[in-house]
């Protein structure tokens, strides 16, 4: 036997895992593009009541979801003058906006819901859900290690994203479902998933999905389709069916 | 081979350079799944379904060959009465694949996700992932090493295979019984 076996095998570990790091370090990003197109979902039947489907859709959620946006509708759209006519908020009672974090590639989404707000910021290999208020035009969101502030008017929310120590900037424009932001949860054996996407018109969609201290880049999703995780289905729902659970 | 000239053993000082040497590496493996921000994202095997299914059987795969390596050591140190000259290959080469095996798995729970105190579960795994590395590199150091206690390497043998136990324990034993055995 010789006796430098020992040494070798040790410098193979090693060697492999130095492989491994760098093959990880040029690994493409985890972004994915869909079909735009695609996104046009199948009958879902099982639909949950938060989980509503593309408007033109019509299936046992259409009488639901008619009222429930004919509702946030006229509440966005009749603004009623307040109280204090110098200072009219003119903060959009329900909004959902999406786009892309300059400089880092990945998606942020934030949805608006009388004066809450939810934001998710995923570029396939960290993530975030933050939580936080709409007032003033201006939405303020912390998360873990995160917090994201924007200003919302013209259609779009513009702001910055803090992750960590780094800072990335971000113009998301308004964007209706299919597009936008998604969070389907499981309970299995004790064990909680939770996972997240963003939508955007483009096709472009990433997500992460995390169980017990772990994580990984999400399945694709298409809106209004389960998705499997590792034999778990899980059905990504829309910001009125998590905004509670999210941000009591 | 030429016997190295060592002082005659007493006690377990030749095994301060391996113990030292597999506490620096527990140590630094640690410190770098805690400082190091995870990259939520590794290279790994193809052919899985996912990273946990991966790292699930990678870690089974060793954890089995960890079985062959308590056999056969049992059977160099004559407690089991099987000889012949394939029993100390057979444990070599099992140790090693298994190490190999094991590797992949430790890269993406380090660098893709760190080490975690949050739950029971991925606290214990983390630290006696930190552990065997640890005790594996002071059981290679001291292979090569002469007038070692006798229980050196039945002590150091069976720490490892007891914290790879209990890694499976709390990692594969956790997927397969949670999402199912799925590959």
């Amino acid at each position: 036997m010789s006796r430098s076996g020992p040494f070798f095998t040790l410098a193979a570990g090693a060697v492999l895992a130095a492989g491994l790091a760098a093959a990880s370090v040029t690994a493409a990003p985890a972004l994915r593009q869909v079909d735009a197109q695609a996104t046009a979902p199948p009958v879902e039947v099982t639909t949950t009541p938060g989980q509503t489907a593309s408007p033109q859709q019509t299936d046992s959620t259409q009488t639901d979801s008619t009222q429930t946006d004919s509702t946030q509708t006229d509440s966005t759209q009749t603004e009623p003058a307040q109280t204090e006519p110098a200072a009219v908020d003119t903060t959009p009672k329900k909004a959902d906006y999406a786009g892309v974090a300059q400089g880092n590639g990945g998606l942020v989404a934030i949805a608006v819901r009388d004066g809450r707000a939810v934001a998710y910021f995923c570029d396939g290999r960290i993530e975030s859900w933050l939580k936080g208020t709409a007032a003033d035009d201006t939405v303020v969101l912390k998360g873990r290690h995160s917090l994201i502030t924007a200003a919302l008017g013209k259609g779009r929310a513009q702001g910055k994203i803090q992750f960590g120590d780094a800072t990335w900037r971000f113009v998301a424009p308004l964007v209706r479902k299919p597009s936008g932001l998604y969070r389907a949860t499981a309970v299995v054996r004790g064990a909680r998933i939770v996972g997240g996407w963003i939508v955007l018109p483009s096709g472009q969609e990433v997500g992460r999905v995390g169980i017990g201290g772990s994580g990984e880049p999400a399945p694709a999703f298409t809106p209004g389709s389960p998705v499997d995780y590792y034999g778990v289905p899980l059905r990504p729902q829309e910001p009125d069916a998590f905004l509670d659970d999210l941000a009591p | 081979m030429t016997h190295t000239q060592v002082a005659p053993a007493r006690g377990a000082a030749p095994l301060l350079v391996p113990l030292l040497a597999g506490g620096l590496v527990a140590v630094a493996l640690g410190v770098y799944g805690r400082a190091h921000a995870p990259t939520g994202f590794a290279v790994g095997l193809a052919g899985f379904s996912g990273p946990l299914a991966m790292k699930a059987w990678l870690t089974t795969g060793a954890a089995l060959l960890a079985v062959v390596q308590v056999l056969s050591a049992m059977a160099l140190w004559g407690r089991i009465t099987v000889t012949g000259s394939w029993v100390a290959p057979l444990h070599r080469w099992s140790g090693r694949l298994a190490f190999v095996l094991t590797v992949p798995v430790a890269f993406h729970c380090l660098y893709s996700l760190g080490a975690q105190y949050d739950a029971p579960r991925v606290l214990v795994h983390s630290a006696l992932g930190c552990f065997f590395y640890g005790v594996f590199t002071a059981k290679m150091l001291a292979l090569p090493k002469r007038g070692l206690p006798g229980w050196t390497l039945p002590v150091l043998g069976g720490l490892v295979f007891t914290a790879l136990a209990g890694l499976w324990l709390t990692s594969s034993f956790w997927f397969f019984t949670t999402l199912g055995v799925r590959f």
